[in-house]
């Protein structure tokens, strides 16, 4: 029996279980019966992609389940590792919704959110499991609206709700548009809309169509993925909606959009010139640069992670296009070693990001705050979710031990691997992209030390913070299980070498990029080897042993208070908050991020030289945002206006306007 | 066997020169200014004196106070014990190349700002944030050097790199490796926090950077943060050493060669820092917010050293 | 790698450090220091490419080009510095650090757009021509990013080494009139420069070229 299908199967009727339940049992099980039945829902996904990866091919078709054009799947080993990847997303969403929507009769915990729950994860299983251009449409489409609705969940808990889902709403909509008329294109020019078929008709297409149907295509997907500058949606969405909901947007459905591209770039089309691959480098660049600034300089927690998504789609990005440009430069070793960069860095990121949404929204219960200003002192207080968040964040700033480094590192090393027959052009693209990979890296390291450093240790700055409470159980094992697979991925990545080896092989874009090694990754093509199992050991083995000599060989510890110079007792509002500790930061970048910041000097009333107060205000408004949606989102209403001209209200002008419609067809007609 | 013993000599190697290196830096910078100066010893015998009184926890720090010296002090081991300082064939080459030496730092550096944002005082806060950012500004200098090293040998190990220098001195002393070393050379100074970047003898709270994370820190806690900092600036100049002029670097395990290579690389080490002592009596530390300026500049030397690699090449 | 390649990959590579040390440091002092480096290094370009190929009029041109760059220009730069108070360029139109960077992104570009010259001539002296193309670029953004008049002279004249580089680089070397003529023309406008700049001196106590902008608004 063939695990692929029988996975989806289970995935496909949980969900419809899970969905129905939702809606049937009284509250005080709700949660806990669609927590099950989503994580049941990811587990046989990721099942299925288990399968898939390990060799497992499927493929069927359904002429009858839709009018017109049926539907059609099948799942190849890429499709397996997003199967995969979101699938155990789900299973530690699953798992964590138990305990977060368990609150109760509004909200998330509310009949509705919960029913969509698991048929958000289906339909986002559905897409890489799609093998003609309708099928893939459809869940595309049905992974949006699902998401918009689950989005929408807490519109009566806060103002910013609203906004939050009409710009998501938008932006992703229009992507689908973009997407649509692309992929239509693509099949209307090929003649067939299987994806099989337009694999083989690719190659026979003209420059401008292949190219047209890139650009268009990947501008929707890269809306979806949050790329920088068709991110604005992003940071609102992940910051407004439920913490379940944000990891399960940041860590898997983002990924689709990558998913998309891989598939219409390397699959369907099967590879391109180099301009495509240098604009994808550019997006990515500018994504990653930009996400992880505003991140670093960011308060707001859920804010500060959704612009860290950002950065690193960027970096997937930026692996998938130097994978393209390497491809076309005729080294397909080194093109694999990057492909495989990038498809690691997204498991990688689906695992860290997972858990630190997840542990943003444990913090955002016990306190009621997100912000990193009115945080602190939760590693007492919350001491399971400030370990946690710790290996999230340990992931997310790539530093050695954590997930992140590995599929950094892959990336370094296939930018680093001087090829010379590349041409010029990548010798002078390929330092750039390792100054922007690396100034990346930095500037994560410090906004992660930002997000531990201010937002759980020392002591509270907030009422909220110093009242804290520890998440239920339910809650903390759905962190445990992503921890647990950041771990895995962190220390033993070689055992994701075969999975992604065949994915590559898959995709015609060359040999395999690993060769071996059960410990250590072993570049094919490239020269350089890391064993991060041996670098945990030697870190951990060497720290714990000197803490024990050095115990041994000293007196015991005292507790005392810190020096507070002579003025006593230390008050939290003393520490250094987040917005102090990114000051210089800011300042370094003042000309990329532009603050408006400004200071009110209050005078004592009797001299102008005496201050009584000092105010100082700062904004950090998204200059992107201002300079490019701003002016569009005025045109637009200027069209709006104009156009509002046309509806008067008076029946005969609405029956004028059919009877000129029809007649400009007909027109249309005959002149053709 | 006896290459996992010549990891071990050098870790305990760099762990006992260190605290010399420091006296001798000292000295150096003494003499010139026209001071007498302490002995050469004096490191050694202060960290004897700490490791001996009692660690003080601040009242509202945790677990990452109390964690962050043995962190920092096993990364500078790790990196001591695999870096081929000695010979180029010890266990550890396969297992971290350049990129893991730049990530294992970094990895020491966050420990030490953590333990200074867990004391919640304003200081810590402060020194944690400028390291941070003086961290974060570095990368790309780092990264675009070890790029330029690794361009000829087709590798990122530093065996391979420094076996490849030791084999062919010509390609050292090329366009590239000076534009690289100049380039690390100010990556070094800013990592390891000496002049200009950061001074390390200033208890002044407009400039300290280092010295700020580290203030609440006593006794044994001191002691190990203290040797491991030391440890930190043996090994990066170590580095600067054995990659800009990778001569005597044993290549086999022969008792004899490392005996010798162990002898030079002390030698090489020492002279470098004697060179750094001798600077900083001329150099005074630039404001904070110039120190983007002087790491553009290196980073500007750090592209130029890759250009060259491979125009070159 | 000959002895003669590596030397002159090395004065290659001080001609470009030079240009990029103009744009780091803020004394005026230091800048017209590094260009006399500068001319040295060309001057040494010059003369290797000259022992390359032994042609007499070459190696003139090679002394002619060294006395100039590395002895008259910067004598005459000094004069006028020694008449102006403020021998810090306090705030250019772009920061340092941004400049370094664009310094980066230009060698880049030069490096980028210089290929079919390369690849005209794939001789080792070729290879480096794209560095004569990188200071022109920097050259010109150092005298359009730059407040005091000295500092804009400097740019000019990293502007005509560059040139005076990518001829001596890709072709082997100029005619001895184009040269000369060039070099003629240069010592003119730092002359005038030099009368300029006392003037403006004088009426305004001031170099900064931004006031020029007041006379015409007057």
């Amino acid at each position: 029996m063939n695990p692929v299908p029988t996975g989806l199967a289970a995935a496909g009727v949980l969900a419809a279980t899970g969905a129905a339940v939702a809606l049937v049992l009284p509250a005080r099980w709700r949660s806990a019966a669609v927590g099950v039945a989503t994580a049941g829902v990811g587990a046989a996904g990721a099942a299925a992609g288990v399968a898939a990866v390990s060799g497992h091919g499927w493929r069927a078709e359904y002429p009858d389940v839709l009018p017109l054009a049926g539907v059609s799947l099948a799942v190849d080993p890429l499709a397996g590792w997003f199967l995969l990847l979101t699938g155990a997303v789900a299973v530690v969403v699953g798992v964590y919704a138990i305990g977060y929507a368990g609150r109760g009769g509004h909200g998330p915990g509310a009949r509705g959110p919960l029913a969509l729950l698991p048929v958000f994860v289906a339909a986002m299983l559905l897409v890489p499991a799609a093998a003609d251009v309708p099928t893939f449409l459809l869940a595309w489409e049905l992974t949006a609206v699902t998401s918009l609705l689950l989005v929408l969940v807490e519109h009566r808990h806060g103002p910013a709700v609203l906004p939050a889902g009409l710009w998501y709403a938008v932006m992703t909509q229009a992507g689908f548009v973009t997407i649509l008329i692309g992929l239509v294109w693509l099949a209307a020019a090929a003649g067939d809309p299987s994806f099989a078929a337009i694999q083989d008709a690719a190659g026979g297409l003209s420059g401008p169509v292949r190219g047209g149907v890139f650009v268009l295509c990947v501008a929707g997907f890269a809306a979806k993925a949050g790329a920088v500058p068709l991110h604005p949606w992003l940071p609102r969405a992940h910051a407004e909606a439920p913490a379940h909901v944000s990891a399960l947007m940041s860590a898997a459905m983002v990924k689709l959009g990558v998913y998309g591209i891989v598939r219409l770039g390397f699959d369907l089309l099967g590879g391109g010139p180099r301009w495509w691959w240098l604009a994808l480098g550019a997006v990515g660049m500018l994504s990653a640069l930009y996400g992880i600034l505003q991140a670093a300089v960011a308060t707001d927690l859920k804010k500060l992670l959704a612009f860290s998504t950002s950065e690193n789609v960027g970096l997937i990005l930026l692996g998938l296009a130097a994978a393209g440009l390497l491809a076309s430069a005729g080294q397909p070793a080194v093109a694999a070693v990057a492909l495989a960069a990038a498809l690691l860095h997204a498991a990688n990121h689906a695992g860290f990001k997972a858990l630190l949404f997840c542990g943003a929204g444990s913090v955002l219960r016990g306190t009621g705050v997100r912000d990193l200003d009115r945080l602190g002192g939760l590693s007492r207080r919350m001491p399971a979710t400030t370990a946690l968040v710790c290996v999230g964040a340990l992931g997310a700033a790539a530093l050695p031990l954590g997930n992140g480094f590995v599929s950094e590192w892959l990336l370094l090393q296939a930018l680093l691997h001087q090829a010379t027959d590349a041409g010029t052009l990548w010798t002078v693209v390929a330092p750039v992209a390792v100054a922007v990979v690396a100034l990346t890296a930095g500037v994560g390291v410090a906004t992660f030390v930002k997000v531990v450093g201010t937002g759980f240790l020392a002591r509270p700055r907030g009422e909220e913070a110093a009242a804290a409470r520890e998440s239920p159980p339910s809650m903390v094992a759905g962190m445990v299980l992503a921890a647990a697979a950041c771990c895995a991925l962190a220390v033993l990545p070689a055992l994701a070498g075969p999975a992604l080896d065949r994915v590559t092989a898959g995709l015609r874009a060359g040999p395999r990029p690993f060769e071996g090694g059960a410990v250590d990754l072993r570049l094919a093509g490239v020269g350089s080897t890391i064993a991060p199992l041996w670098i945990a050991a030697g870190v951990v083995g060497l720290a714990v042993a000197t803490a024990v000599m050095a115990r041994l060989a000293g007196r015991p510890r005292r507790r005392a208070a810190a020096w507070d110079c002579g003025d006593g007792p230390l008050t939290a509002r003393m520490e250094y908050t987040a917005t102090s500790f990114a000051e210089p930061l800011q300042r370094v970048f003042d000309d990329v991020l532009a603050p408006e910041q400004d200071v009110d000097v209050t005078p004592a009333a009797e001299s102008a030289y005496l201050v009584r107060s000092v105010q100082y205000r700062r904004r950090l408004p998204d200059r992107i945002e201002a300079r490019l949606y701003r002016p569009l989102i005025a045109a637009v209403e200027v069209a709006g206006r104009a156009a509002r001209g046309l509806a008067t209200g008076s029946v005969h002008r609405y029956l004028a306007y059919m009877l000129a419609a029809l007649i400009l067809v007909l027109f249309a007609a005959a002149v053709r | 066997m006896a290459a996992y013993a010549v990891a071990a000599g050098q870790a305990v190697l760099v762990a006992a020169l260190a605290p010399w290196l420091l006296g001798w830096m000292r000295a150096v910078r003494a003499r010139l200014e026209g001071r007498a100066g302490g002995r050469f010893g004096q490191p050694w015998r202060d960290l004897r004196k700490q490791l001996r009184k009692e660690p003080i926890t601040p009242a509202d720090a945790g677990v990452f106070f109390v964690a962050a010296p043995p962190v920092l002090m096993a990364t500078s081991l790790l990196i001591a014990g695999a870096a081929p300082y000695v010979s180029t064939r010890g266990p550890l080459s396969g297992v971290a190349d350049l990129v893991v030496v730049v990530g294992l730092l970094l990895l020491g550096t966050v420990a030490l700002a953590l333990a200074g944002l867990d004391t919640g005082t304003a200081f810590g806060g402060m020194g944690a944030s400028r390291e941070m950012t003086i961290a974060a500004l570095v990368e790309p200098t780092l990264l675009l050097a070890v790029f330029a090293l690794s361009t000829r040998v087709g590798s990122t190990d530093l065996a391979a790199i420094v076996a490849a220098g030791a084999a062919d001195p010509a390609r050292v002393i090329s366009p590239v490796g000076a534009l690289a070393a100049a380039a690390l050379a100010v990556a070094v100074l800013a990592e390891s926090g000496r002049l200009p970047v950061d001074n390390p003898s200033t208890h002044l709270e407009l400039t300290m950077v280092h010295e700020a994370m580290v203030l609440e820190y006593a006794g044994r806690d001191l002691a190990l943060v203290e040797w491991a900092a030391a440890m930190r600036l043996s090994i990066l100049l170590g580095l600067l050493a054995t990659l800009f002029l990778p001569w005597g670097v044993a290549t086999s395990l022969h008792p004899a060669a490392l005996a010798g290579a162990t002898a030079l690389f002390a030698v090489k080490v020492f002279a470098l820092g004697g060179l750094l002592a001798a600077g900083e009596v001329f150099l005074a530390k630039v404001r904070l917010f110039r120190v983007p300026e002087l790491l553009a500049g290196s980073f500007v030397l750090g592209l130029l050293a890759v250009l060259t690699a491979s125009v070159l090449a | 790698m000959p002895v003669n390649d590596q030397l002159l990959s090395l004065a290659c590579g001080l001609f470009l450090l030079c240009a990029v040390g103009v744009l780091w440091r803020r004394e005026l002092t230091a800048l017209i220091g590094l260009l006399t480096l500068q001319g040295a290094a060309l001057a040494g370009i010059a003369v290797l490419l000259a022992l390359d190929d032994p042609h007499p009029e070459a190696l003139a041109v090679a002394v002619a080009v060294g006395v100039l760059k590395a002895g008259v220009l910067p004598w005459l730069l000094r004069r006028i510095l020694a008449r102006v108070p403020a021998a810090r360029e306090t705030a250019p139109l772009v920061n340092v650090a941004a400049s370094l960077l664009a310094a980066a992104a230009m060698t880049l570009l030069a490096y980028a757009a210089a290929r079919p010259l390369v690849d005209l001539a794939p001789a080792a002296t070729a290879r480096a021509a794209p560095v004569g193309l990188a200071v022109v670029l920097i050259g010109f953004f150092l005298a359009a990013t730059r407040r005091r008049a000295v500092s804009q002279i400097v740019g000019l004249l990293l502007v005509d080494n560059g040139i005076a580089a990518v001829a001596f680089l890709a072709t082997g070397g100029v005619p001895l009139v184009v040269e000369l003529g060039v070099s003629a023309d240069l010592l003119l406008a730092v002359l005038v420069l030099q009368v300029l700049t006392t003037r403006l001196q004088a009426a305004f106590g001031d170099t900064d070229l931004d006031d020029l902008r007041e006379l015409r608004d007057r």
